[in-house]
């Protein structure tokens, strides 16, 4: 049962993921605040916390070298 | 009629051939009439712009690593960076990102605690390794195919700051699908630092071919405690730190509103990664002072090698037209015992159609690194040991808040450059430990005419 679920969930967030949105469509989406990066007046908080924590990677900032921390 | 019959069926073969040949024309000129239409380009990069970042930044806290995981960990740090990004035609862009960031620390100014007055970790030295100047240079190139589906570029960047050299190389290439609605893309980097090695002033005296306790600097200075100082110290034999990285994307368009992305990054470190001038104090070794600093039994140590793996998703979702939810989420470990969950939120808000503010909440924990040893707790026969808390465990909240300005016309002008934004933000950020954090940082986007 519980497998049929997983391989339901699985199909449904591939159809949903395969739906086109078209040029036209993509007033919202190419709004400045939905880009999947962080914007460039952050990127020296996202610096302090590479210095400061353990963590890095996986959000656009520095993943080592250029500094004597972390 | 077997004569006839042949006749009609040649006059059917000569239609077919007539039709056939038509059809492959008429094809072979409609290709050439799309191979002569001119596709229209858009630039990827219209025209030159100039981003100016700035911030300033001071922490405090009660376990500064140079100290052995007590002391003061008063910072202050001011930073200010330009980024220009040029087209260099329709499909290239340059890009020359150039920083400098002055920072005052208390804590490694400690590295030298006896240059005047009594030593104390909790008081900040005015010697000269209360301050440092750090400098980068980053210069990246990036090319866009003429349908913009495939885009690679490439970096390279040095930095450098008095103790620390670094030089870095990447690429990445990027592809996109299904309409532009879905993207993946691969990077790598590699970093090539050296260390130019400084270690706490007591230390040096024990280093190689020196005269230890018999040193001027233990005849001007008196030790009081264990008299008989004798750290646990060797210098160490390599200085050199590399880095490299792997990084792949995958994003995708799931609604006309939403939107999101999943980052995978392994990194693995290799040389020098303990830092010199943070000092370890030995339980089962007994403690020796000057004025009321404690001398160091050894420096951190740590293995030569960490792997780290950071995984990474962001959903964003376009509310209405005055509110977008920004959300992230990163889980991350490394074979130094550490692991650590990110998750954050941004709401920015639309209060006109130039200004958006930015109420931000992000919360991060980590577990302590194997080698971590709160202050006074490392035995000397450990191999690894290190009192810095940056590699404890703790749990840290951050609350922001920032104000963006947009003007879309860039009326405002500055020679030939108008300003496009404007913006400024706020950010608090308290472990459930003794350290503390603010950060104000800038930012102004100029586009030339």
């Amino acid at each position: 049962m519980m497998k049929r679920y997983i391989i339901m969930a699985f199909i449904t967030t591939s159809l949903c993921s395969c739906a086109v949105v078209k040029e036209y469509e993509k007033v919202n989406i190419n709004d400045p605040d939905m880009t999947l990066s962080e914007k460039k007046a952050d990127r020296n908080v996202t610096t302090a916390h590479s210095y400061r924590e353990a963590a890095v990677g996986a959000n656009g900032g520095k993943t080592g070298g250029g500094c004597g921390c972390n | 009629m077997e004569a006839a019959a042949v006749i009609d069926k040649i006059k059917i073969m000569k239609r077919i051939i007539i039709i056939f040949c038509l059809l492959a024309f008429a094809k072979t000129y409609s290709q050439t009439f799309q191979e002569s239409t001119t596709v229209y380009k858009k630039r990827v990069l219209e025209t030159t712009e100039v981003d100016f970042l700035s911030s300033y930044y001071t922490q405090d806290g009660d376990n500064a690593a140079v100290s052995g995981g007590i002391g003061t960990e008063e910072l202050t740090d001011a930073t200010g960076t330009f980024v220009v990004s040029i087209p260099l035609n329709d499909d290239d862009i340059l890009t020359i990102d150039a920083g400098v960031s002055a920072y005052t620390s208390a804590s490694s100014s400690n590295i030298d605690p006896f240059d005047d007055g009594p030593a104390d970790a909790f008081q900040a030295s005015s010697g000269a390794s209360r301050s440092d100047l750090w400098g980068n240079v980053t210069g990246s190139y990036s090319h866009s195919s003429d349908d913009r589906n495939k885009i690679w570029s490439t970096k390279l960047s040095v930095s450098t700051e008095y103790d620390y050299f670094s030089v870095g190389l990447g690429g990445s290439y990027t592809r996109l699908f299904n309409e532009k609605n879905t993207e993946l893309s691969i990077s790598g980097n590699v970093f090539i630092d050296t260390w130019n090695a400084i270690y706490p002033i007591e230390l040096r005296p024990f280093g190689e071919n020196v005269n230890g306790l018999n040193n001027p600097f233990f005849t001007r200075n008196n030790i009081t405690g264990n008299a008989n100082y004798n750290p646990n110290f060797t210098p160490f034999d390599s200085e050199g730190r590399n880095s490299y990285s792997l990084g792949f994307g995958f994003s995708q368009i799931l609604h006309k509103n939403v939107q999101g992305s999943l980052a995978f990054d392994f990194v693995q470190q290799q040389g020098l990664l303990s830092t010199p001038f943070q000092r370890v104090y030995f339980s089962d070794v007994p403690d020796s002072f000057i004025d009321n600093f404690q001398l160091a039994d050894d420096v951190e140590k740590l293995p030569d090698n960490r792997f780290k793996v950071a995984i990474g998703g962001r959903l964003n979702w376009y509310l209405n037209e005055v509110v977008v939810l920004r959300t992230f989420y990163r889980y991350y470990f490394d074979d130094w015992g550490i692991t650590s969950h990110t998750a954050s939120i941004e709401a920015p808000i639309k209060i006109t159609h130039k200004f958006t503010l930015y109420p931000s909440y992000r919360f991060y924990n980590q577990t302590a690194a194997d080698h971590f040893r709160p202050y006074e707790t490392a035995l000397s026969t450990d191999e690894f040991y290190t009192s810095d808390y940056d590699l404890s465990e703790y749990n840290a909240n951050q609350f922001g808040f920032g104000i963006s300005y947009t003007d879309i016309f860039t009326k405002a002008h500055i020679w030939k450059f108008g300003l496009k934004s404007i913006d400024l933000k706020f950010y608090q950020y308290d472990r459930d430990t003794s350290f503390s954090s603010h950060i104000i940082t800038t930012g102004f986007k100029f586009i030339m005419d």
